[in-house]
């Protein structure tokens, strides 16, 4: 990225790296918080690539070369696609299953809500479209061994171990790379899939195969047993190629001087490295990136309920902070398979600006998307063989987007072939002028955007008015006005670092494990001190076997122990409810009946701050359906640097004058340029705001000004 | 607007498009030009020249014969003029005891053949199966529709039959 060097900044301490479907953004913070950030097409077959060009982008930003980079970082983060890619492609291991006898179909049945899980409403009510994930593992391949164990970890029916010597040997024969074992209930019994392991190992020794075998208690002993199968099977499917792209990564890193070992993002927020035991667990991590940074900006501005909002070229991803609260998705979908991995949640609606524009001859009804052009062709404006007009084209269009500077030059853009083709194929069949068609189409993606957030916040139950919008992602800041318009959001912010915000977020993460296991303890509403010491042992001693399990992978890591800290946590309900909420123990073992009144005390008031006071029921008595423990140790994170407030006139940044189209006419609109305005700056619409990577567009009558953390406030007029 | 080509339509008919692609193809505007290539592709799976006019079943097609239009079946067999019930000339299995049901329903409840027979209608010269109906005994054989070409053309595609 072509900006000047940095002077007077001292050395980068961490990288931080986020390859998304598109791009691959890298973050480089210093210990005084300064940022540079760098941008480079993500390249899937390998990853490396990606990672060094747009390390080296940033590198140049920041004026220093790739070895004094890596040679002088502290800590490298690398959040990438390669098991996402190899899930998605279906290009992962043979894998073959042993699971209870009369579970054998289990794959293909699968769950109802995976046939038509990412689809748009519309195909979501069209049942013809509905289609199951191709699976995992063929129906051939899996094979059925008696055995029962039940809900309350009892042996109902021994394991018949001569079904498991044969099906073992079958799939030997048939040449797996893996063997996934998953019997029903095994998260509260591990027996039989322990001895199902030993005979398969024993067999696969005999045959002497190189073979793998899994099994599901021991990567996510938790309840319901097709989102554990689909753990354990994409554990197995995907990781190995994943695992490889990230020793690229390391070794790329090495090259250049890295001394450490290169770290990759959890689902659940937190930093692990890339030996991590379950790596599955990191698939999802790009946009948790986001959450991550909106909790560290919002200890900042000190507002702990905050929505932040990633607008890229294919969807708008929002996560929500409740008064401090984030909220744990237990069983999200990747690929539409549901998993039991622990996720911070998002809500996502497809709305980007590389959305493809469609206007039905008949009918003249407009749609979005929901398919996106996405960097390959991209939009029309790219020139790079797109020939469906989209959101970035009307941008184009009504000058809001800089033909020059787009990338920071890297990609100019052809407008005069943008404008004929949406002409052609949008404003003639409307019948309206190009102008106004460009901006309708806008207006739809940003109502979208909009009533998707006006959505999230009705259902936290707590006024817009007591939230702050974070608003990031490549195109987030471009139609930030439309999308906050109206709801009264106490505060709007946006960054100078928008379009890497994500890899920002991992960067202020921390090194972090987290064991649970699913339990069953039901607690009635009148039970006796006796009784509630007796459920506190039990919960003491579990917490005291994952607090070890936990403790020992992180010192495997190379962690110290008197670094690492622990705290445990429960999912409760009140007893017959259907959801649980995750609570934080308020101690760190329970041993008396008080002690026990406490934890469930912590559960009433998570409850009642994540629902309301009054839906409290504690006349139904509480059911602990999980038990975990997480284990974190610190790491140097970046810090923002305040800066006192200057003048308002952001003269020092203005670069010149173009003609937007804005609110129904064409405008004379200042620019200025976004990484130099200095705090106190304000600036007044109509203006556009250009950094290399993003774009903010003020428009008539509103204002952005610029606060001592250089962060960009926008405020309606 | 949408149009795929006569490649992506004959995959698409004969089944054996990637199905990522077919539900694009589901899930978008209908593409203006599809009955004409789909008449297309079908007219180049038959191995007869009359000109298919509309296509009222999988394998049975009303075609332009000389000066007729008859219903034809894909092996050729003609079951006369459109306009009269093309299974009247049909072979026929109605299957309205215990015994002739269990034949198609081995492993389940069967329908009271006092309430409900099914008749099956097949070319009496390739044995294709072209439809089969469920109906009360004693109820006629059901005529599904006659259509009414000329409107069809002219007005929904657009393009009137000589």
């Amino acid at each position: 990225m072509s900006v000047s060097p940095a002077t007077g900044i001292s050395q980068p301490i961490v990288i931080g790296i986020d390859a998304g479907g598109t791009m691959t953004d890298t973050i480089l913070v210093d210990a005084d918080g300064h940022f540079k950030i760098g941008k480079s097409a993500t390249t899937p077959k390998d990853e490396s690539e990606g990672f060094l060009a747009s390390a080296e982008d940033a590198a140049e930003a920041w004026g220093i070369s790739l070895e004094s980079l890596f040679s002088g970082v502290g800590v490298v983060l690398y959040s990438g696609t390669g098991m996402l890619n190899t899930l998605l492609s279906r290009t992962g291991r043979k894998l073959g299953l042993i699971t209870t006898k009369g579970l054998e179909d289990m794959i293909l049945m699968g769950r109802g809500l995976q046939a038509w899980a990412d689809y748009s409403y519309a195909d979501r009510l069209h049942a013809v479209t509905h289609h199951h994930p191709e699976p995992l593992v063929p129906r051939r391949r899996t094979h059925g061994v008696t055995e029962r164990i039940d809900q309350f970890g009892d042996i109902v029916l021994p394991l018949y171990e001569h079904d498991v010597h044969a099906a073992a040997r079958k799939l030997i024969a048939d040449k797996v790379d893996a063997i996934c074992i998953m019997t029903i209930f095994s998260h509260v019994n591990p027996t039989h899939e322990k001895r199902i392991a030993e005979i398969c190992r024993d067999e696969v020794a005999k045959a002497g195969a190189d073979i793998l075998v899994y099994t599901s208690h021991e990567v996510r002993p938790v309840i319901r047993e097709q989102s554990r199968l689909n753990s354990v099977l994409i554990e197995a499917y995907a990781t190995s190629r994943g695992r490889r792209q990230l020793k690229g990564i390391e070794d790329v890193s090495k090259t250049y001087g890295f001394k450490y070992g290169v770290q990759t993002l959890l689902s659940f927020g937190g930093l692990t490295s890339i030996n991590h035991p379950r790596l599955h667990e990191t698939m999802i991590s790009g946009p948790i990136g986001g959450i991550l940074g909106a909790a560290y900006v919002g200890k900042l501005i000190g507002n702990d309920s905050l929505i932040c909002s990633d607008m890229g070229g294919t969807s708008f991803d929002m996560g929500v902070i409740t008064r401090g609260q984030t909220r744990i998705e237990n069983e999200p979908l990747m690929d539409r398979f549901k998993l039991n991995v622990p996720t911070l949640h998002l809500d996502t609606i497809g709305a980007g600006a590389g959305m493809i524009l469609k206007v039905d001859p008949l009918t003249r009804k407009v749609s979005l998307g929901p398919e996106s052009a996405g960097s390959d062709p991209g939009p029309i404006c790219f020139a790079k063989g797109g020939t469906e007009p989209t959101i970035a084209d009307c941008d184009a269009i009504l000058g809001r987007l800089n033909p020059d500077y787009f990338l920071g030059g890297k990609v100019r853009l052809q407008v005069d072939r943008a404008r004929a083709a949406f002409k052609e194929k949008c404003a003639d069949v409307i019948g309206v002028g190009v102008e106004e068609a460009a901006e309708g189409m806008i207006e739809m993606l940003e109502a979208d955007a909009n009533n998707a957030l006006r959505r999230v916040i009705s259902g936290q139950g707590i006024h817009p008015s007591e939230f702050t919008l974070l608003s990031y992602g490549g195109s987030g800041p471009l139609h930030l006005a439309g999308c906050s318009r109206g709801i009264g959001f106490k505060d709007i912010i946006t960054f100078q670092f928008a379009a890497a915000f994500s890899a920002f977020g991992c960067t202020t993460a921390d090194f972090m494990r987290r064991h649970s296991v699913s339990t069953q303890i039901d607690i009635g509403a009148k039970a006796s001190d006796g009784a509630l010491v007796d459920f506190g042992a039990r919960v003491t001693s579990i917490w005291n076997e994952l607090t070890r399990a936990a403790v020992d992978e992180m010192i495997e890591d190379g962690h110290a122990r008197e670094k690492i800290r622990t705290v445990p946590f429960l999912m409760m309900r009140y007893t017959g409810q259907l959801e649980d909420v995750e609570v934080m123990a308020p101690l760190s073992s329970v041993s008396s009946a008080g002690d026990m009144r406490t934890v469930i005390e912590a559960f009433e008031a998570v409850y009642a701050k994540v629902n309301h006071r009054v839906s409290r029921y504690g006349e139904a008595g509480y059911s602990i359906t999980e038990l975990g423990v997480i284990a974190t140790a610190d790491k140097v994170k970046p810090i923002l640097v305040r800066r006192p407030l200057g003048k308002s006139d952001p003269a020092s940044a203005h670069k010149g004058v173009r003609d937007a189209y804005l609110g129904g006419g064409w405008h004379r609109a200042n620019l200025y340029e976004m990484d130099d305005l200095q705090p106190g700056h304000e600036v007044s619409g109509p203006a556009i705001i250009e950094h290399p990577a993003t774009t903010l567009v003020v428009h008539p009558g509103d204002q952005v000004f610029v606060d001592e953390w250089t962060l960009l406030h926008y405020r309606h007029g | 607007m949408t149009s795929y080509s006569k490649e992506v339509i004959a995959e698409l008919v004969a089944g054996t498009l990637p199905w990522p692609q077919t539900r694009r193809i589901m899930s978008a505007y209908k593409d203006d030009d599809r009955f004409f290539k789909y008449i297309a592709v079908l007219q180049d799976r038959v191995g007869w020249k009359d000109k298919i006019l509309l296509p009222v079943g999988d394998h049975l097609f009303i075609c332009q014969s000389g000066e007729e239009r008859v219903t034809r079946c894909e092996c050729g067999h003609s079951f006369g003029d459109y306009r009269r019930n093309w299974k009247l000339r049909a072979a026929i299995i109605v299957r309205d005891n215990e015994e002739l049901l269990r034949e198609i329903y081995p492993n389940s409840d069967l329908p009271d053949p006092a309430w409900m027979e099914i008749r099956e209608f097949i070319c009496p010269e390739c044995g294709t199966l072209h439809e089969v109906e469920a109906a009360a005994p004693g109820y006629p054989i059901v005529h599904d529709f006659e259509p009414d070409l000329e409107g069809f053309y002219r007005e929904w595609l657009g393009r009137p039959l000589e």
